[in-house]
Order: C-alpha cells, then sequence, then structure tokens
C-alpha cells in the first residue's frame, strides 16, 4: 500500500463538445474547448511546473511558474490562463523558461523559511518540489533581506493556532491564494482574504483569528495550501501519512469519499477524494476532521440487539443481526402491510 | 455678470491653484473693490503653460491678454499698470496664441483647456464643442467606429493600441449591458494632461464617452479619478451635473434616442489601478487585483460585461475627430503613430507643460526649444520619458522622435507621454533604486516577480550603491530585470525593468562606486 | 483641517446605507466613511460586508488594499509630499528629508502633539511645479520648507 497520488490536471476539467488540436512539445494533443494548455499538456503527461494552480480552482496566472513559448505569440504567457486553440504550437521547456522559473523559484525561496528537515510538510510540499523541478541551487539574494519568517523580522506574524484542527503559520505562506480561492470558490464561505498588497501581502481571515471569523473548518483552505502555510494538526502532531485508502464517510447519507491517510493503522488524516462523484474533492467538517470516533474507546464496532426498549443490549453476529432485521421488516410487512416499512438512512 | 464689465481668467486648474492663483483672485477682487472696478472673473482650466501659472487673462477688444506669473502682491501693480485694458507690465505676456510655447503647438484635443469656462456648456459649444456628438448620434454604430479607425488613433494610456479595434469588439459582443470605462487613473510622474483637461474642459471627456456609448451599445459610462486629484474628481461631478441637467446625458443622449449616463468614481491610492483589470476589481468594490486575459475586458469586463476601458485622452481626442473627421486627424503624425500626442514637460525644466504635439517631433525639441533646459540652469543630464515605468534617456539621445515606434525601439516607451528632465546633480544608480522602490510599494501584489522582485531589487540595488560585491549585484539586477520583464503578470512589474535597464546601460559610470563618490565629492 | 467627528456606528450605518446602492458600492463608501471619520475603523468592516452582502474578508481585504484607508485616526494636519520623480529632480529628497527632521516624523508617522501626520504620495500631477505637496488636500508647489512652515501655520 502506498499513499493515493491523484492528477492535477492545474485547472479544472472542462467540457464541450468541440475539440481543439494543438501541439505541445511536438506533440499533437486534442482536447475539449476551453481547456488551458496546462491541463492540455498533462492529459499528455507533461506536468508544466506549477505553484498556484489546482485543478480544483479556476485559473488564477499569479505563481508564473507555468509560463511557457507559444509561436507567433510575444512573451511567455502563463500556460493556465491560456486556453488551448486550433494549431497552437507551444513549447514548455526551452533555456529561457528554464531560466525564468528558476529566478521565479529564487524569489519564493528568499521569503521562505529553509526548514524543510523540520517542517510539517516535509514530503509533502509542492513548493519543496517545484524547487527540485527547476534545480534551484543558490539563492543570491542574501540573508539580510526583507522577509516573513525571521522572528525577529517586522513582517513576521504569529502562528494561529486557534482552529481546533489545523493552524495558519504565515512564515510559510507563498501568497498563492489557493486558500482564499478554495473558500470562495470551493466551499463559498469567502471567510479568507489577503491582508495588505504587495510584498507585505499576507492570508487573513478578515482581521482576526480564524476561530473567530467566518471559518466553517471545512478544510478546503487546507487541502488547497502547497506549503505547510496551512496545516491539518495531526500531521503537525504525527508527520506525513505513508499509505491511504479510500473510504466513505460514516457520517451523513451524502456519501462523501475520502483518502483515509495512515500511519500503519493509525489515521493522520481524512482528505476528501476528488474522484468521490458526490463530493469531487470537497467534504464538511466533520468528515474532514472529527474522525477522532474512529478510534474512540466509545465507538460501537459490534451489531447488538435488543428485544424490547427497556433491555440491555446483547452482542451479535453480523450474520444474526442482518438476519434479525430482515425477518422482523417481513414481520411487519406480513402484519401491517408492505407500505409499513420505511427507510431512512444518514 | 455686470454689464460692459471687464472679463477676467483666472485659472483654478490645480498646478495654478498649488502657485497661489486663489490669493490673485481674493487680491483681484479686493483691489477692484477698493478701486470700483466692474469687473467679471471667470476661473478656467490651465492652458498649461505652468511655468507662468497663474497666468491671468484680460479679455480686450484686441483679443485676450495674458500676464503671468501673477502673485497676490503683483494685482496692485498691475491693475495700476491698465492691465484691465492690456496694459505694459514686466509680467504682460501678450496675446496668449502667440506666445511660442503655445504657438508652436498642434492643439486638437487641448483647443479649449484653459480657453472656456469648464462648466459652461455655452462656452463649450462657441469653441466648437459637440460637434462631434452631434453628428455622432445621427451616424450607426458601425459608421462611428470607421471614423475612429479613419484616425488611426491608438491608446493614448500608454500601450498605443488602436483604440478602435477596442471598440468594435465591444459593438459586436451580445451582452444585456455594456460599459465605457475612462481611466483617469493618471499615476505617472510627469503626467498631467488627463489631470488639466478633465479640470479645465471636462465635456470633451464626456463627449467622447458618450459617443463611445453610442458607438458600443453601452449604456453605462465610469470615469475612474485619482484621489490625488481632489479638483479634477469635483470638476467632474459639476460638469456630469451639467450635461444631466442639459440632457447630454440621460435617457436619450444628446437626443440620440439612446440612454448613456456617466459616474465618477474615486480611486484610494492605488496606482495599479492604472492597469485597465486592476481598474475593473476596484470599480467592482475589491481589492485592485490584476486579472488574468484573456479574457479581455472588451469581451468580459466590469461586472463581467463587455466593457471598453480607454484613457482620457483616447475619448478627449473623439469629439475632434468625429467634428472634423479621422482623415484629418490622420493627418497629423508619422508611420504608424498618427494624430497629436498631449507631451507634459516636467521635472527641472525652465519651462514645463502641456505641448500638444503631432507625432514626430523630437524629444530634443520639447526638452530645448519648449522646456528651454533646465530650470537650474545646469545641464540637461537624463530625460525619463513614460512616467516610473519608462526609460532614462542621456542627453546624447534626445534625437528621438516622438513615435511609438521610435521608442519601442530605443528600449523606451512613450507611454502617456510624461517627459521628466534631470539636469547633472541626478544620480542613475538612486533612480533605478527609486524604480525597484515604486514598484515594491504600488505592486498589488499578486504575482511573484512584482511582489518579491520589487523588494529584492531595492535591496540589491542598494548593495550596489554601497559598493558591496557591486559586479555581483549588478548582474543580478539583470537577471532579476529579466525575470520581472518576462515573468510578470502586466506592466507594472513588467516594465519595472525598463527604467533600471536604461539606467545601467546609459550610465554605467553612476552604477560603479568609485565615480560615483567623486560626483557627489563635486 | 477637517474636524470629523467620533466612530458613531449608528451614523456609518446610515452612511453605508446612503451609498450601497451604487454599482461596486465598497470604495464610495469607504471614502464616505474616512471623510466622516477620518478613518475606517475595524468596527466598519461588518457593517460594509452585511450592507453590501459580501464577507467580512472581502470588505477587510479591500480597505487593507488601498493606501488612502486609514485604519486610524490621522493628526489633526496631513501632510501628502511627492516623492515621485519629476520631484526628485528638483531637490524633493533633500527637501523630504528636512521636513521630517524638522517634524522629527518618518512617513506614515504623527507627531507627538498629534498635530501633523506625514503622507509619502506617488505623484500629485503638479510635475512642472514640484516639489508638491498636498497640505490637507490643499495643493501647493514649488515648495520648501518655509513654504511648507506657513501654510501650516495658517491652519494652526
Amino acid at each position: 500500500m502506498s499513499l493515493i497520488k491523484e492528477l492535477d490536471y492545474g485547472t479544472p476539467i472542462r467540457l464541450s463538445e468541440d475539440e481543439v488540436t494543438l501541439t505541445i512539445d511536438g506533440v499533437g494533443v486534442s482536447v475539449p474547448a476551453g481547456t488551458s494548455v496546462m491541463a492540455a499538456a498533462m492529459s499528455m503527461g507533461t506536468k508544466i511546473p506549477k505553484l498556484c494552480a489546482t485543478d480544483m480552482l479556476e485559473p488564477f496566472g499569479s505563481c508564473r511558474m507555468c509560463l511557457v513559448e507559444i509561436e507567433g505569440r510575444r512573451g511567455t504567457p502563463a500556460s493556465c490562463t491560456t486556453p488551448a486553440e486550433n494549431g497552437m504550437i507551444v513549447r514548455t521547456q526551452s533555456d529561457k523558461l528554464a531560466r525564468l522559473r528558476k529566478g521565479v523559484m529564487e524569489l519564493y525561496i528568499s521569503d521562505h523559511p529553509l526548514d524543510c528537515l523540520t517542517c510539517s510538510a516535509n514530503g509533502d510540499c509542492e513548493l519543496q518540489d517545484m524547487a527540485g523541478v527547476v534545480g534551484l541551487r543558490d539563492v543570491r539574494y542574501g540573508k539580510e533581506v526583507a522577509n516573513h519568517f525571521e522572528t525577529d523580522s517586522p513582517l513576521a506574524l504569529p502562528v494561529d493556532t486557534s482552529n481546533p484542527y489545523f493552524q495558519y503559520d504565515p512564515a510559510k505562506c507563498i501568497v498563492c491564494n489557493r486558500c482564499v480561492r478554495a473558500c470562495e470558490e470551493v466551499q463559498g464561505t469567502f471567510a479568507l482574504t489577503i491582508e495588505g498588497r504587495g510584498f507585505d501581502s499576507r492570508v487573513s481571515a478578515a482581521g482576526v483569528s480564524f476561530l473567530d471569523s467566518d471559518c466553517v473548518s471545512c478544510g478546503a483552505c487546507v487541502q488547497a495550501c502547497p506549503t505547510a502555510t496551512l496545516m491539518e494538526k495531526t500531521v503537525v502532531e504525527h508527520g506525513q501519512p505513508e499509505h491511504s485508502t479510500v473510504t466513505t464517510c460514516a457520517y451523513c447519507g451524502v456519501g462523501c469519499s475520502f483518502k483515509a491517510e495512515m500511519q500503519g493503522d493509525k489515521v493522520v488524516r481524512m482528505v476528501p477524494y476528488k474522484g468521490g462523484q458526490a463530493n469531487e474533492g470537497h467534504s464538511c467538517v466533520k468528515g474532514r476532521f472529527a474522525w477522532g470516533y474512529a478510534t474512540h474507546k466509545d465507538r460501537i464496532t459490534k451489531p447488538m440487539i435488543r428485544e424490547t426498549i427497556t433491555d440491555p443490549w446483547r452482542e451479535v453476529s453480523w450474520e444474526e443481526a442482518i438476519n434479525r432485521a430482515a425477518s422482523e421488516f417481513k414481520r411487519i410487512q406480513n402484519d401491517y402491510g408492505r407500505e409499513a416499512v420505511g427507510a431512512i438512512t444518514s | 455678470m455686470a454689464d460692459g464689465a471687464t472679463r477676467l481668467f483666472i485659472p483654478r486648474d490645480m498646478a495654478a491653484l498649488a502657485l497661489g492663483a486663489d490669493g490673485v483672485v481674493a487680491a483681484v477682487e479686493r483691489e477692484t473693490a477698493k478701486r470700483g472696478l466692474a469687473l467679471d472673473i471667470v476661473r478656467t482650466g490651465s492652458r498649461g503653460l505652468l511655468w507662468v501659472e497663474p497666468m491671468v487673462e484680460v479679455e480686450t477688444p484686441h483679443g485676450r491678454i495674458a500676464y503671468g506669473p501673477v502673485s497676490a502682491r503683483d494685482v496692485a501693480d498691475l491693475l495700476d499698470a491698465d492691465m484691465l485694458n492690456g496694459g505694459a507690465h514686466s509680467l504682460r505676456l501678450g496675446r496668449p496664441e502667440d506666445i511660442p510655447f503655445l504657438a508652436k503647438q498642434q492643439r486638437l484635443t487641448f483647443a479649449r483647456c484653459g480657453v472656456i469656462d469648464p462648466f459652461s456648456l455655452e462656452d463649450y459649444r462657441a469653441h466648437g464643442g459637440m460637434a462631434g456628438l452631434e453628428r455622432a448620434a445621427a451616424m450607426d454604430a458601425a459608421a462611428i467606429i470607421d471614423e475612429v479607425k479613419a484616425s488611426g488613433l491608438r491608446g493614448r494610456g500608454g500601450a498605443g493600441f488602436p483604440t478602435w479595434i477596442k471598440w468594435d469588439t465591444v459593438r459586436k459582443a451580445d451582452a444585456d449591458r455594456k460599459y465605457i470605462v475612462c481611466n483617469a487613473d493618471e499615476g505617472d510622474s510627469g503626467t498631467f494632461a488627463d489631470r488639466l483637461l478633465t479640470e479645465g474642459d471636462p465635456f470633451t471627456l464626456i463627449e467622447g464617452m458618450t459617443i463611445a456609448g453610442l458607438a458600443t451599445g453601452a449604456s453605462k459610462g465610469f470615469i475612474y479619478s485619482r484621489s490625488e486629484y481632489p479638483q479634477a474628481f469635483e470638476a467632474l461631478q459639476r460638469a456630469l451635473a451639467v450635461a444631466r441637467r442639459r440632457g447630454v446625458l440621460g435617457a436619450s443622449a444628446a437626443g440620440s434616442g439612446k440612454p448613456f449616463e456617466i459616474e465618477a468614481r474615486l480611486g484610494a491610492g492605488a496606482y495599479i489601478c492604472g492597469e485597465e483589470t486592476s481598474l475593473l476589481e476596484s470599480l467592482e468594490g475589491k481589492r485592485a487585483l490584476v486579472r488574468a486575459k484573456p479574457p479581455i475586458p472588451a469581451i468580459k469586463g466590469l461586472f463581467g460585461k463587455p466593457t471598453l476601458v480607454n484613457n482620457v485622452l483616447s475619448f478627449a481626442a473623439i469629439p475632434w475627430i468625429m467634428a472634423n473627421g479621422g482623415k484629418a486627424y490622420a493627418d497629423f503624425g508619422m508611420g504608424r503613430s498618427l494624430g497629436t500626442l498631449p507631451v507634459q514637460l516636467a521635472g527641472n525644466v525652465k519651462r514645463g507643460g502641456l505641448i500638444e504635439l503631432a507625432f514626430g517631433a523630437t524629444l530634443r525639441a520639447v526638452v530645448e526649444e519648449f522646456g528651454g533646459g533646465t530650470l537650474s540652469g545646469r545641464p540637461v543630464r537624463a530625460v525619463q520619458v513614460g512616467g516610473p515605468l519608462g526609460a532614462y534617456f542621456p542627453e546624447r539621445m534626445l534625437d528621438i522622435p516622438l513615435d511609438y515606434e521610435a521608442f519601442a525601439a530605443a528600449k523606451g516607451l512613450l507611454g502617456h507621454g510624461g517627459v521628466v528632465v534631470f539636469d547633472d546633480s541626478v544620480d542613475l544608480a538612486k533612480q533605478a533604486r527609486f524604480a525597484f522602490e515604486f514598484c515594491a510599494v504600488e505592486s498589488c501584489g499578486k504575482c511573484t516577480p512584482c511582489r518579491i522582485g520589487a523588494t529584492r531589487g531595492v535591496e540589491t540595488m542598494d548593495k550596489v550603491i554601497a559598493g558591496v560585491q557591486t559586479e555581483r549585484n549588478l548582474n543580478l539586477v539583470r537577471d532579476l530585470c529579466e525575470i520581472m520583464t518576462d515573468g510578470s503578470l502586466c506592466a507594472m512589474g513588467g516594465l519595472t525593468p525598463v527604467p533600471v535597464m536604461s539606467a545601467i546601460t546609459h550610465f554605467p559610470e553612476d552604477f560603479s562606486k568609485g565615480s560615483r563618490l567623486s560626483v557627489a565629492a563635486e | 483641517m477637517a474636524f470629523y467627528e467620533p466612530w458613531n456606528a449608528d451614523v456609518a450605518s446610515k452612511i453605508i446605507a446612503a451609498h450601497a446602492g451604487l454599482e461596486g458600492a465598497t470604495l464610495p463608501i469607504m471614502h464616505a466613511l474616512q471623510e466622516a471619520f477620518g478613518h475606517v475603523p475595524d468596527a466598519a468592516v461588518p457593517l460594509i460586508a452585511t450592507a453590501l452582502n459580501i464577507s467580512r474578508a472581502e470588505a477587510y481585504g479591500c480597505v487593507t488594499f488601498y493606501h488612502d484607508f486609514r485604519r486610524k485616526p490621522a493628526g489633526r494636519h496631513v501632510v501628502k509630499l511627492c516623492r515621485a520623480e519629476a520631484c526628485q529632480s528638483v531637490g524633493a529628497d533633500a527637501l523630504h528629508a528636512e521636513i521630517k527632521r524638522e517634524l522629527g516624523i518618518d512617513w506614515h508617522e504623527t507627531t507627538a502633539d498629534g498635530r501633523v501626520t506625514l503622507e509619502p504620495v506617488f505623484c500629485l500631477g503638479l510635475c512642472a511645479c514640484g516639489p508638491a505637496a498636498l497640505v490637507d488636500e490643499r495643493p501647493v508647489g514649488r515648495l520648501d520648507a518655509e513654504t511648507l512652515r506657513d501654510a501650516l501655520a495658517e491652519r494652526h
């Protein structure tokens, strides 16, 4: 068993009856009209570097890692915000693009703590991955520079641990806006914004703590965060999971699919599964975070039967429990008619 | 107005106010009351001869006679010298239209600015206003756009994009509501043409926008002005009220049978709002983050509707074009830069002001013939053209013609037509640092190259200036400039390297510690 | 100098309601609040959000984006000095250093007696008659330290 890694096309899947055909790195590919160049590339297995893009969110175009060259177009457009067009000839790799991506990454890392080994996202960090992909070896801007991560920096802000399920560490924020957009586009709560502008920009729950904000703890922001800025407290405490399995939420009747991410038999976090047709990668606070019941000592793990409400519960086998339910349905229908049985699940 | 009273024209333009125009008005009122003189004071905009502001004009049988720069304490003396009849005085400038600075210009857009009462529709009409709109009101939309096409007008905000294409795109867009948005967020240092026109001849802007409304099928216009221009915003609101009252705007704009309304809005201290998508976000009441394109605003703009965004000067060129024909406008200019460019000459210059010229005149003509050299009297060392994102040119490059392509070829930009003159005390390394600093202050913070790059640029330039590993850090600045140029989302980050690289290229001596120390030691 | 009334949620709500019908009303509302109270305090954020049916975060993000909007009251006089290139070319940097020294404050600060707040501004469109300033919204050209002293003295 291993961790289930879902493909990220970078921009949402577009459905269209019209197809466009373009050439990416010399290979032809057809995609539904409206598909981004980034997603078109991913559909043929080409991963264009990215940080602010994810297929759960509309393209934003801020990180500038996904720049490509398109024949006949000026400059180096972002592949996430450029729709694929018929006849387009796209190059995702060139010396110039490599320089730009490395240069952008150098800027990112110049305002990011170099504490990967002790970071809760170590091994599951898109910033770390991208630094590796672009081959960043040196940050030339030096140490004495404005930053958000040194504790004595005037721009440093404390970690917000007010939410019971996740924490917000502004020092690690790369201002990709994925959390803000997830709160708006995926959850629809609009609890997050960016405070200030320019270099000072930082994610904010409207100037108050996450707990005091409009946040409903759905966790969409945490899931969207490419770094350790927004992180489940369970991961902060226990570390990264090593395997996962797809399961269905045990709470309500919607039937949300989750990846139960675990260390051994211990759940580290529950992450909504994009392939789940009921929830498409989103969930509510309960399935996302309130799974402590899974290992609670009071959790009922065996079926029980009692004859009357005054009788004590009696543990039985699954076979007996199911037979009993079936026979009782039949009895009630015999006594009172077929319509006498209704069902509700939750 | 008192019958037979002499008319005196005193600007209420912000620059004139900054130089004491209100004090002059108070002194004139005081002195004429004392002398029992009947006088009718008309508050105008400025003609743009800013070095002689406050410039007071008196109406005489031989035309207007100008005096300037007039201060409050000159007034009694001027009246003693029979100023009201055009009497001789050391401040007498003669007929304004004969002043070489003005006589050598081709004033199409600015023909009325400083001449008329900005809020008198009668004055406006008497000086040719409304002719374009009245003609347009009787034309069909495509024909209006053909006229704009014939004029060769390109966006005067800086990008130089053919105006008619935007208009036509909005016209052809199918939507229940379309918008006209005037970008009056004139933030470039060294520019003030939008302000002068807005304060001095706001009806021209209103007329131009209304024509655009008729041509595109838009029913609502917004003018996004700056909070740094309180007078301009006030002038707009006053002029809009007049235009509404007089039916220029309303359910049947100028009798066209089509509705058009304009609302003025005030920015809140964000240079980035001069970028059109950022401006639209701001108008929608949001953080003014730049939007990625596509979609372009002409397809999906304000509140998601097709929106025409043009600069003040683009709209303001339209009434003349519609009144005189696109062909007549295209007869001015050179190459693909047709018509006139309102150049704004500023900074360390003897005669600064608004110079509307056909494209093709040289930068040298502007700086030397119009400007008369530096204010300080020291040699011109550098000229920055096109605002804070424009290049610094050395004196030896002043023969570039005012033409979009010529400036692009010289790795600069005409931008909004601002020309800022520096004398030989300028330190171009400091200016390069400032370019980054300005970007850091004004970056919206969306894209990484601008958000972090600008701040790193300041820090790295500080090291260069301090002589810390100069060559290594200068190379880092060059690398950073490439990242910002090619990586930024919009022109703010994308063009910040223009002033930086032009300074490094044309003034290398300022970037090596030794030589600058010797300059400083002078 | 402008006189501002102390923060009052009822007055603020009336101001907000008066502008809430505009398309994209956030900026007009924030300007109007600042004109009335001299600043846009955090207490205004939920009122604006409710009136415009936007979230607190959206209103808060907006107020913190624009440099014009203060979240704390300013001094009795606000002096905005132009730092842009045209003013630099006529010695603005040295002048600003002198003014800061004289007032004993840096950018965005207010003198200890609450009299003057100093703000940088990037271009007032007075580029042919710099150094330029706005003293309580009144434009001043060809500024020097003495002119500023006089302008402030006139205004107590």
